[in-house]
């Protein structure tokens, strides 16, 4: 009965696939329609935040534009939540994933990753009171970790038994856990710490110590070579011209680092 | 580039879903029975209690049921420890489930309890039974028998709900389903199973709830008193 259902819903759900064969291309489609489709996060500072005017506002957010108009189309981002950036892109519903994904085996065997356009560094952070120098400083502390991120994908190697892990949605869900108390500390990015601590000024928070670094890049769907090839293209350019740099230290108040190539 | 159908990778991790599962079983069970307590007592003290009483419970009943859930949740788990109260993410979603089911519940009650018709109220009374004992032993019977269906699916719905309390942090059927459709991108398939998962605790609590209907209500009645 599986299989069978299960050819019903492949049949339902592969129109766009049936085009793809010796149809049009996903870049010539994206340029016909004027319209790309970005995934867009909008707890995870200073990626992809909501500025106080409720617009959009972010790095990834900035470059995502960018990446628009050097292609002469319009924007269009996709709300997700972490967990959300990678199977948005496999179902089709955004074009390319600009959301600060971190380049990592497991998501490469999905996805295809242009040239990294971006760094991170993972941290644990947390309030004042809660004292963390190392790794082997978590053993019965509660850290709060974002689904479907890097730093779930790494802390939980490196935490010690008797660290209690719990789980939250978003970057915005674990951040608040950290701030009301709730976990004794939380991994995410560094900036995202910077960004909490400067806006918590009462919490007193601090970065206890540094995970893991990252290079992250845009993430295109298996097949859309054409895309891919163009991403890259752009990248090479955007660096060259310090575009990328621009955005990048507006935005995180950190230089760029060299940035190498896939 | 069609879509390759894994449910393989789904077995392979079906310890943690049963896992899930269980926990969402457990969680909806014992807010399920703290919720019924509650509203019981709700709709007693809403029908006959003094009047800052019946004007408290008004006001608790429609802000949880013109609240979201979730936003309850939240408040519980994420707020309240600016005031000074920690809860534990169980302790937050189980006091938000009971809560929550109470809310409606409380309603249900007190329309099965105001289906009672009065004249057996009075006939109890005239017979000598105390208002205690008039409430325990024919108000009651007859009001829960009454109220029995629409308590079933506020339960049902209960269970279902209780995929929320993903979001601060439970690990029950909803968080697990999350954390492997995220780490295996194999999201289809993992929701499809979730969703079945769901479907047969639904559709298992409701031949439950319906078993115990007939074993309170049914079984040993004379063939013309059946509901």
């Amino acid at each position: 009965m599986a299989p069978a259902a299960g050819l019903a819903l492949l049949a339902a759900t592969t129109p766009a696939s049936a085009q793809q064969a010796g149809a049009i291309g996903t870049l010539d489609r994206i340029i016909r329609d004027r319209k790309i489709r970005v995934t867009a996060e909008v707890t995870s500072p200073p990626f992809g935040i909501l500025g106080r005017d409720g617009q959009l506002d972010g790095s990834e957010i900035a470059v995502g534009r960018q990446l628009a108009r050097d292609l002469g189309v319009e924007v269009e981002f996709v709300q997700v939540t972490s967990p959300q950036r990678i199977p948005s892109l496999l179902a089709g519903r955004a074009d390319i994933a600009i959301s600060s994904l971190s380049i990592t085996h497991d998501r490469a065997k999905t996805v295809m990753f242009a040239s990294p356009h971006g760094a991170l560094s993972i941290v644990i952070a947390g309030p004042q009171r809660t004292r963390i120098a190392s790794a082997a400083d978590m053993a019965g502390k509660r850290i709060g970790l974002t689904r479907a991120t890097l730093e779930e994908a790494t802390v939980p190697g490196i935490a010690p038994p008797g660290t209690n892990i719990v789980y939250f949605d978003d970057i915005g869900a674990t951040i608040q856990a950290m701030v009301s108390g709730q976990v004794d500390a939380a991994g995410m990015s560094a900036f995202a710490a910077k960004s909490v601590a400067e806006r918590n000024a009462r919490a007193g928070i601090e970065t206890k110590f540094t995970v893991r670094t990252a290079f992250y890049g845009a993430a295109i769907k298996p097949g859309d070579y054409d895309l891919l090839q163009f991403v890259n293209t752009w990248i090479f350019l955007n660096k060259q011209n310090g575009t990328l740099a621009r955005i990048y230290e507006e935005k995180t108040g950190v230089p760029l680092p060299e940035l190498p190539v896939i | 580039m069609t879509y390759v159908f894994q449910f393989g990778i789904v077995w392979d991790h079906w310890p943690r879903l049963l896992g899930g599962a269980w926990l969402t079983l457990q969680m909806s069970g014992a807010a399920l029975a703290i919720g019924l307590v509650l509203s019981v007592l709700l709709a007693f003290g809403r029908r006959d209690g003094p009047r800052w009483v019946r004007l408290l419970i008004g006001g608790y009943v429609e802000v949880i049921r013109n609240t979201p859930f979730l936003v309850q949740l939240f408040i519980l788990y994420f707020s309240l420890p600016g005031l000074g109260l920690r809860l534990d993410a169980a302790e937050a979603a189980l006091i938000g489930m009971a809560l929550n089911f109470a809310g409606y519940g409380c309603e249900i009650v007190r329309s099965g309890m105001d289906a009672v018709p009065q004249g057996q109220v009075e006939a109890a009374r005239a017979l000598g039974l105390s208002p205690m004992r008039c409430f325990r032993l024919v108000v009651i019977p007859q009001a829960v028998r009454i109220a029995w269906p629409a308590l079933a699916s506020q339960a049902v719905l209960l269970m279902l709900g209780s995929s929320l309390i993903s979001a601060i942090s439970v690990e029950e059927l909803t968080a697990v389903t999350n954390s492997l459709q995220s780490t295996t991108f194999r999201a289809f398939e993992f929701y499809f199973v979730a969703t079945a998962m769901y479907l047969a605790m639904a559709l298992a609590l409701r031949l439950l709830l319906d078993a115990l209907h007939w074993l309170l209500f049914v079984r040993g009645r004379p063939a013309e008193r059946r509901e």
